[in-house]
């Protein structure tokens, strides 16, 4: 075999940079630099440079054991039309966006057939009036950022969406003033400051030509999105919700119906027994929940548990049925970035038998057959997409929301607040060299940390020793890039102590 | 017969490959005939996707050859790494064989039976820059544009419509677009350490456009050209003097310019200021390690010593990982650009290599890249 | 005025098993006044000492680096020193263009018998890096 080029968009998150997987003779993947790329002009963060680890062929299973992705699928249509099987009561389908628009079209074709709808994960989208959502979705885009006259930042590009930093660094360039409401002192700020939220409006300075960079992801608590809609209304700022997976503004527009779920709701949902049956595409719950073991013991409850995807992710492990897509570099199809920007893969070069790239399409388009449902091929679900999800920035259209924001004031003792710093590695729940925490000095003085040493931190599930490292930040807080055994969500209270 | 030192004008016999090449086509013929007479297994050429967008292959299709033809000067990447442990013919700037020879010096490439058709280069663009520039200086959209020149200190652009316009580099420059900030100061124009060294510059009267100069280097060279006479793919005939003199003129000014580009591109900074400008200028870096995996005359490999000893949980005032690379490019680097190219952080990170890197090389008058005779410092200097 | 006085600084220095470690010692024995500022690093021998050591050094906190090792033609390793001194030159140059001041890395050829070139050395040194303060690569929170 030949090497294979293909151009795609790094799966990391929703800011859709491009780049080159290039796959040798022997199967061994590299990135490679596409600098003409808009998003990105080609650079990569730490995560889009560790891509060839994160790749993983994934495998077609049935209760176990190895099967041919027809055996697989047949079963998994037999489970989905069984008895027990009651739609809209008991099975939920779940699909954060890890893959191409074209296989999320498809899925929620199955979806229509079941009766139900495809949820995205983003159980905020529910909660908020339907007038908020075109601003949620798609924000400015980012050389917009570049011309602002002020940034008001609360998230940490460094560590979480590293591939903004530049745009930052270029609007101070072009004059503007970045304020960093953020959990620690970035580089880039030329303030950093912790606001009380209930001051942003008055003390952040924004008008029409600023924007509010801000985040959103299954665990983000609904009275913050609020919030910030709030002052994006006030101020007249632009906003811009960052995602994290790649596909996260595609569908979410392709997925509109109400009574979206978010995942925390979902895997309640399983735990007290109202779902028995959860089919997910290329969607782990075990990686995309802060507590990884917790996840995986309420899976286990589940009758039917059915794993469309192209990665081989822990939950594969556990699934009754694994249907095995071709990575997703391969698959034919495009991904909406976060200025809604539909971005496509293309294979550049390789052996003149190229794959078509619709495997996971295909074996979607069986299980619906199967279903009863028609079948679907690739180029009418990319006609489909091209029509159906053009986005632009629109001005809100909502008004204003009620809204109470989660506190993370100062804990008192020996307490602290763990606070998850989301970035790729903890999406998917891969190792990066991270293994330390973000204190501050007088934690340090506090507990008498030793210079090399470790911070032990406790909670009701488990404790952890872990290194840390020192940043200028409000005192009581912990920060982390990688999940911990400790967490039990986006925020928890943990005891600290020093490793003597 | 082909000698070394010959000073010769060529070009492709094929008309088709003579019209779409960028001066003549004589390139893609050598490396055709190369592929097709066995004289290597593999070339290196760029696929072309658009304009401003091409990748490395790596391949044994005399039609992607074929294919490959163009001069891209919007597509800046080195082209070295691909070379590395195979035999191939690749085209090559004076960087890429810069890299090529840095690479063969640490055993990772086999200078051998690697052969290297140099072409002259001027400088190279950023695609994005490129495009920007279009719009906003040439006010022509990207998408028309079929092709570009350079003429005379003027970066031309033709659009599909047939028309052209040409504006004034150092213009460019000043209004931040043109070449990139690494080619503005490089001052090795014409790549002598090539096997062959090919360009338009020289190229006059009728042949002008459709025809390349070529400055026989080495043995490899010779072979590559008779190879490609023998194949039929080439026609070539000596330079005449005055072709020979204007090619030397031309060399010489943008020399020159080079120079004069350093100092300003490059200026001096205090000793006080200079320990708080690396910190400042460090402190955006997101530890991607991209400058590593890009950089062209690395050859660590994957567990190396910069990322190694570099710990994240360390917030050092400076990074153990950029002390450990300046120190290990202060002889190799080429200052080529790629580490500044792919910075996440916009960190002109081959400047500050190049602070490093340019007087170390100047003391010892040790020139990266040139050739094999010059091993790497530590070697020269512990005889 | 006060703390620029208490201050002493804080002198790494990497010594050869063969020599200047027993240099050290000597001027230890010998009783020759010394600060007690240094902090001595033993290796088999100077050439084991990687640039990296010594950036490493600074990034903790060292206020100067003394590389010391064998006089030449004494290595017990054929030629270690002769290496240790090649990496030196691109160190100060380095140290150099860094824009730390020169005065605070060295090198120094010291054996086992010379303790009270040991002792002055450091001394000298000490002198030296007290004028300049403590150094700018010095981390928060470190003396
Ligand atoms: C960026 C760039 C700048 C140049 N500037 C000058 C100049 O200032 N003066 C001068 O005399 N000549 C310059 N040249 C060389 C000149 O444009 C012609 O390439 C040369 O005259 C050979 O012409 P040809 O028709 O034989 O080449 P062709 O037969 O058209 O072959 C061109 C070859 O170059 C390769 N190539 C294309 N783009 C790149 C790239 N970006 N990097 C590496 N390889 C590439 C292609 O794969 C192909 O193999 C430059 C070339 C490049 C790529
Ligand atoms: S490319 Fe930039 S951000 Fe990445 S390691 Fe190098 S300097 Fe740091
Ligand atoms: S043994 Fe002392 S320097 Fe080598």
């Amino acid at each position: 075999m030949k090497e294979m080029i293909y151009q795609t968009v790094c799966p990391g998150c929703n800011m859709g940079c491009g780049l080159y997987i290039r796959e040798n003779e022997d199967g061994k993947l590299a990135v490679d630099f596409m600098k003409s790329s808009s998003a990105n002009l080609g650079k990569l963060c730490r995560f889009g440079m560790k891509l060839p680890y994160h790749y993983s062929k994934s495998v077609s299973m049935v209760d176990g054991k190895k099967a041919s992705v027809e055996y697989a699928v047949k079963i998994a249509s037999d489970r989905l039309s069984g008895e027990d099987v009651c739609v809209n009561v008991n099975v939920a389908l779940l699909g954060v966006g890890n893959t191409t628009n074209e296989e999320s079209l498809a899925f929620n074709k199955i979806a229509d057939r079941m009766g139900t709808i495809v949820n995205t994960g983003m159980g905020v989208y529910s909660e908020l009036p339907t007038e908020c959502h075109p601003t949620v979705g798609v924000g400015v885009t980012l050389n917009d950022i570049e011309n602002v006259n002020r940034i008001a930042l609360f998230v940490d590009p460094y560590i979480q969406y590293p591939l903004l930093v530049r745009r930052i660094l270029a609007a101070r360039k072009n004059g503007a003033y970045v304020v960093s409401v953020g959990l620690r002192d970035l580089h880039l700020a030329d303030e950093n400051r912790y606001i009380d939220p209930d001051l942003y409006e008055s003390e952040l300075g924004l008008d029409s030509g600023s924007v509010i960079i801000t985040e959103l992801h299954p665990n983000t608590d609904t009275g913050w999105v609020r919030r910030m809609l709030n002052l994006a209304l006030r101020t007249q700022a632009k906003i811009l919700f960052m995602k994290p997976f790649v596909n996260a503004a595609g569908v979410d527009l392709l997925c509109k119906g109400a009574g979206q779920k978010g995942i925390p709701e979902i895997m309640d949902g399983i735990n007290e027994g109202n779902i028995k049956t959860l089919v997910v595409l290329d969607s782990d719950p075990i990686e995309l929940m802060p507590d990884s073991d917790a996840a995986a013991a309420i899976l286990k409850k589940l009758d039917n548990l059915i794993v469309i995807t192209s990665r081989d992710s822990p939950v594969n492990r556990i699934a009754d049925v694994v249907i095995a897509t071709e990575p997703q570099y391969a698959k034919a199809g495009s991904f909406m970035n976060v200025e809604g920007r539909l971005l496509n893969n293309v294979h550049v070069y390789g052996d003149n038998n190229l794959p078509s790239g619709t495997a996971g399409i295909d074996a979607l388009s069986t299980l619906n057959q199967y279903l009863g449902g028609e079948a679907m091929d690739y180029q009418t679900l990319h006609n489909k997409v091209l029509e159906s999800i053009v986005r632009k920035y629109t001005k809100p259209k909502y008004k204003e929301l009620a809204c109470q924001v989660l506190d993370i004031g100062p804990v008192e003792g020996q307490k602290g607040n763990l606070i998850y710093l989301y970035n790729p590695f903890m999406w998917f729940d891969q190792p990066d060299d991270n293994d330390f925490v973000l204190v501050n000095m007088n934690m340090v003085k506090k507990l008498g940390l030793r210079k090399g040493g470790m911070i032990a931190l406790g909670s009701d599930v488990g404790t952890v020793n872990i290194r840390y490292r020192v940043e200028n930040m409000p005192d009581g807080l912990i920060l982390s890039a990688r999940k911990l055994p400790v967490a039990t969500g986006w925020i928890t209270m943990v005891s600290t102590e020093a490793v003597l | 017969m082909v000698e070394v030192g010959d000073m010769l004008v060529g070009y492709a016999t094929d008309e088709d490959i003579r019209s779409r090449g960028a001066s003549g086509g004589l390139v893609t013929a050598v490396l055709a005939a190369a592929l097709e007479k066995g004289l290597v297994e593999n070339v290196v050429v760029m696929k072309h996707i658009n304009e401003f967008e091409a990748v490395p292959i790596i391949t044994d299709d005399v039609k992607e050859v074929l294919a490959s033809i163009g001069s891209l000067h919007s597509v800046p990447v080195n082209l070295a790494k691909y070379a590395v442990g195979r035999k191939v013919a690749m085209p090559a700037k004076p960087c890429d064989a810069q890299a090529v020879i840095e690479q063969a010096k640490r055993g990772m490439i086999d200078l051998d039976n690697t052969y290297i058709v140099g072409l002259n280069c001027g400088g190279s663009m950023h695609p994005v820059t490129t495009k920007k520039m279009l719009v906003e200086m040439y006010d022509i959209d990207p998408e028309d544009v079929v092709g570009e020149d350079i003429k005379k200190g003027k970066l031309v652009f033709k659009t599909k419509n047939g028309e052209e316009k040409a504006l004034r580099i150092d213009e460019l420059e000043e209004a931040g677009f043109g070449r990139r900030e690494s080619c503005r100061f490089c001052t090795l124009k014409i790549p002598l350490n090539a096997d062959l060294a090919c360009g338009n510059w020289g190229v006059i009267g009728d042949l002008s456009g459709s025809a390349t100069f070529c400055q026989v280097m080495n043995g490899k060279g010779v072979k590559l050209l008779e190879n490609a006479i023998k194949a039929g793919r080439i026609e070539v005939q000596p330079a005449s003097d005055k072709a020979i003199a204007i090619r030397e003129k031309v060399n010489n000014v943008m020399v020159d310019l080079g120079n004069t580009l350093e100092k300003k591109i490059l200026p001096v900074i205090p000793d006080e200021e200079r320990l708080q400008y690396y910190i400042d200028q460090l402190a955006d870096c997101v530890n991607c390690g991209a400058c590593k995996e890009v950089c062209p005359v690395c050859a660590c490999g994957e567990d190396s010593k910069c990322t190694t000893f570099h710990s994240l949980v360390d917030n050092y005032k400076m990074s153990m990982y950029h002390m450990v690379r300046m120190l290990h490019l202060a002889d190799s680097c080429i200052s080529c650009g790629q580490c500044s190219d792919v910075c996440p952080s916009d960190i002109p990170i081959t400047l500050l290599k190049s602070r490093f890197a340019i007087p170390s090389q100047r003391k010892r008058n040790y020139h990266p890249g040139i050739d094999l005779d010059t091993p790497p410092f530590f070697e020269v200097m512990l005889k | 005025m006060m703390t620029e006085q208490e201050w002493t600084p804080k002198i790494v220095a990497f010594c050869c098993n063969w020599c200047s470690y027993g240099g050290a010692d000597t001027a230890g024995m010998g009783r020759f006044q010394q600060p007690a500022s240094v902090r001595i690093i033993k290796v088999m021998c100077s050439g084991r000492i990687d640039p990296l050591h010594v950036f490493n050094a600074f990034l903790e906190g060292a206020d100067a680096v003394l590389v010391t090792g064998c006089h030449l033609g004494d290595c017990h390793y054929v030629n270690g020193n002769e290496k240790t001194e090649v990496r030196h030159q691109f160190l100060e140059e380095m140290v150099q263009q860094l824009g730390l001041e020169p005065e605070r890395l060295y090198l120094n050829w010291i054996s086992a018998s010379e303790g009270e070139k040991f002792a002055n050395f450091v001394n000298d040194v000490t002198e030296k890096v007290k004028k300049l303060g403590p150094s700018p690569l010095k981390p928060e929170g470190v003396r």
